[in-house]
């Protein structure tokens, strides 16, 4: 059957209608508006002073830093995602409940989890109460208010919630390798730490993949409502990440604009470890073959 | 497919392009036309439309109730307007707001906090002088000075005063009492309030409940105290023109005075990671001495804590030499005017409505808060603090600082500065110099605003 040639590109553009409205015009807004300055009472002029505004303040290479910082959890998620991935799927007694509990915190709202932990780790909260009535004077701490702590603070309860989805993923994939696979390993008299090795983390490799990059993407654009709710950024601005930047410079601070210009240097930011990640997977694929 | 008779028919492939083609031009001209569409308000039958975007209930509960009841008698008195009122939350008050000023369409009425954070939109474009749609005898005769001063810049009044938050920190009596102090004398010199503060401390009273974890507090503290050394409002604007430095004891002696208050250990040790409202809990759950507060709030605490027995108001002790030194801070929320509204006469006259004395009356009776109005009568108040604070209303200076200096100041200057003091090892040095960054910073990056400040005449008072 003969088929014209701009026939598939009518088939896609709903599709592509859909995307340019929702996607490709809140895009392209936010990059005129980056470089839209604004003069009194709303008279506007195009340049690049919001750009050089960011770009001298040390607050958002700060911010930006920060974001950096929670990388560093990342691979903690990782690896007890996947011991606890593993334990489940040697079906340890009582995995299915293990599995739901394990589960349990990622669908919880994130608001509802800053607030409640916020409650737990004030100064006079509950953690702090149970160390003190356990003596153990040395670990109170004011995991909120001291202001070297409370990033960190923040970096292990998202990743007491985002280790839930590793762990889901990394179940979900195991779930579907081959069997066979494993039979043929014990025959050959493979121990356990050799079948996880040169079977299970292969089979994985994709799932952490996928995981890993999502994960990258969140530490830098997706944990405004951790901090907003259990910091605000502070103390002294050292919990301030880079969505948090944009917020209070466009809706406290009325700078709009230059929050429009954190947003595109973010936007970047998110699109060069995209790209960084692609490039990897292709040349591994390569270095594969 | 179904048909009309409700069988199934094959989808064709030049039926799916169509199908295809229509979907694209409605996904493409759906939000063109929403685009299009009027704002909020309009013209229905004849009848204008206001819609009023408000907050308050936050700081004074009972402020929805009273609006309701406004609304309702305003729409019910004539047939002409009819006004809806849509109570915003505190996250969304500013961010809703500046969506809809970009977009051109929202609500004819705009409530803002008052001064410098209501002028912020002002100086964007976002609202129209209230000067231009009322009578400037109506707004003499009506509005104190002090408090027009807040929103007047570029020879126009934008802000009409909606009610006023009177800052002062409500004090349990009994507390003093216990720790052996004068009950109805609270301190008024700072010499004064340290001794005070040393008893209740001594007494086992955490003597000042606060909370700074959201960073609201250091606009509090630095109106409370950063504004002692000034003698008129031009001194407190002038390091945001850039016509002086913020340095000496003029500008940066409070903070000394701040840190005085964080060493000898007067604030709860959990101060930096609870936030305000949570430290003026710590009031009403009798485990602090005094807290800072408004005027509906203090009317709150009096009216559910035990009254004139437990609950008495004092100003900010004094300490600088300024004509503010021994000042009362009565600032003003404020309603505006958009700029996009088709309707600014008839909003224009419910926001004087509001200010008729039966609505005065009425707000405060429902929600504790007071219009800042010449007509607003003295024998309408219930409580003694209210009357207390009306007293030093009267007699003292109206200024808060917070209302004077650009937000960004307060953001990136006076929150992460004062913080600092809690930190072992901090220096009044470090925190003046975070203040005076941000005040470097928020030059280079909001020149407009710079701008605003440097063609800025004051209303003196």
């Amino acid at each position: 059957m003969r088929t014209r040639r701009w026939t598939p590109y009518a088939y896609l553009l709903p599709t592509l209608a859909f995307l340019g409205v929702v996607f490709g015009y809140a895009v392209v807004a936010v990059v005129l508006e980056s470089f839209r300055v604004p003069g009194l009472l709303g008279v506007m002029h195009w340049g690049r002073e919001n750009y050089h505004g960011i770009f001298h303040d040390p607050l958002f290479w700060q911010s930006l830093r920060d974001n950096l910082k929670l990388f560093l959890v990342i691979p903690a998620m990782t690896v007890v995602g996947l011991v606890v991935a593993v334990l489940l799927f040697e079906r340890i007694k009582g995995w299915r409940i293990y599995r739901s509990l394990a589960f349990l915190p990622y669908i919880l709202a994130v608001p509802i989890v800053g607030v409640v932990f916020s409650y737990i780790l004030e100064r006079n909260g509950v953690l702090n109460q149970m160390l003190d009535t356990l003596h153990l004077h040395f670990l109170v701490h004011d995991w909120l208010g001291n202001p070297d702590l409370a990033l960190w603070s923040i970096a292990v309860i998202i990743a007491w919630q985002q280790t839930g989805l590793a762990i889901v993923l990394f179940l979900a994939r195991l779930a579907s390798v081959d069997e066979q696979l494993y039979e043929a390993a014990l025959t050959d008299g493979a121990n356990w730490f050799q079948r996880f090795w040169h079977i299970t983390m292969p089979q994985l490799a994709r799932v952490i993949e996928f995981f890993v990059t999502i994960s990258l993407i969140n530490m830098l654009s997706w944990v405004f409502s951790y901090v907003y709710v259990m910091t605000g950024g502070g103390p002294q601005q050292k919990s301030y990440v880079t969505e948090l930047y944009i917020y209070q410079n466009a809706f406290r601070n009325g700078l709009s604009n230059l929050a429009s210009a954190a947003s595109v240097i973010l936007l970047l930011v998110a699109t060069a470890v995209l790209f960084v990640q692609a490039v990897t997977r292709k040349a591994v694929d390569r270095i594969e073959v | 497919m179904r048909t009309v008779a409700g069988e199934y028919k094959e989808l064709s492939r030049r039926g799916f392009l169509q199908m295809s083609g229509l979907a694209g031009v409605a996904a493409v001209a759906a939000p063109l036309l929403a685009s299009c569409s009027s704002s909020g308000g309009g013209s229905q039958n004849g009848q204008v439309e206001l819609l009023v975007w408000y907050w308050g209930e936050q700081e004074a509960p009972g402020m929805k109730k009273f609006m309701q009841q406004a609304v309702a008698k305003y729409n019910s008195s004539q047939s002409k307007v009819k006004v809806t009122a849509v109570l915003q939350s505190s996250d969304s008050l500013y961010s809703a707001f500046a969506a809809a000023a970009q977009a051109g369409k929202g609500p004819d009425i705009q409530y803002l906090w008052g001064g410098t954070q209501a002028l912020g939109d002002v100086w964007l474009g976002y609202c129209s002088p209230l000067s231009d749609y009322v009578d400037s005898a109506w707004l003499k005769d009506n509005i104190p000075q002090a408090t027009l001063a807040e929103t007047n810049w570029g020879g126009k009044q934008w802000g009409m005063p909606f009610y006023q938050i009177g800052t002062a920190f409500p004090y349990n009596k009994k507390m003093f009492a216990d720790a052996g102090l004068n009950a109805e004398e609270p301190p008024v010199t700072w010499d004064a309030y340290l001794t005070a503060l040393s008893k209740l401390k001594k007494a086992g009273v955490t003597p000042i409940g606060a909370g700074f974890k959201d960073q609201y507090l250091g606009g509090w503290l630095a109106s409370y105290f950063g504004q002692q050394n000034f003698n008129s409002v031009d001194d407190s604007i002038a390091p945001f023109r850039g016509s002086v430095k913020y340095e000496g004891p003029m500008y940066t002696e409070w903070i000394e005075r701040v840190q005085d208050l964080v060493t000898a250990g007067f604030f709860n040790d959990d101060i930096q990671s609870i936030n305000l409202y949570q430290g003026q809990d710590l009031f009403t759950a009798r485990k602090a001495a005094i807290v800072t507060s408004v005027q509906p709030q203090i009317t709150s605490f009096y009216r559910t804590m035990g009254g004139a027995d437990t609950v008495g108001v004092m100003r900010s002790p004094a300490f600088g030499t300024g004509r503010f030194a021994n000042s009362f801070g009565a600032p003003a929320q404020v309603l505006l005017l958009t700029k996009f509204s088709e309707h600014k006469e008839e909003a224009a006259a419910f926001l004087k409505f509001l200010h008729t004395p039966e609505m005065m009356q009425l707000m405060y009776r429902e929600s504790g808060a007071i219009c800042p109005d010449t007509k607003f009568e003295a024998s309408w108040l219930d409580t003694e603090t209210d009357k207390t604070m009306w007293n030093w209303q009267k007699t003292l200076p109206n200024f808060w600082y917070q209302y004077y200096y650009p937000l960004p100041f307060e953001t990136n200057g006076v929150d992460p500065g004062l913080q600092q003091l809690w930190q072992s090892g901090a220096t009044v040095d470090s925190a003046i110099s975070t203040m005076q960054g941000a005040i470097s910073k928020w030059g280079d990056q909001s020149p407009a605003q710079l701008d605003a400040y440097k063609t800025w005449k004051p209303l003196e008072h």
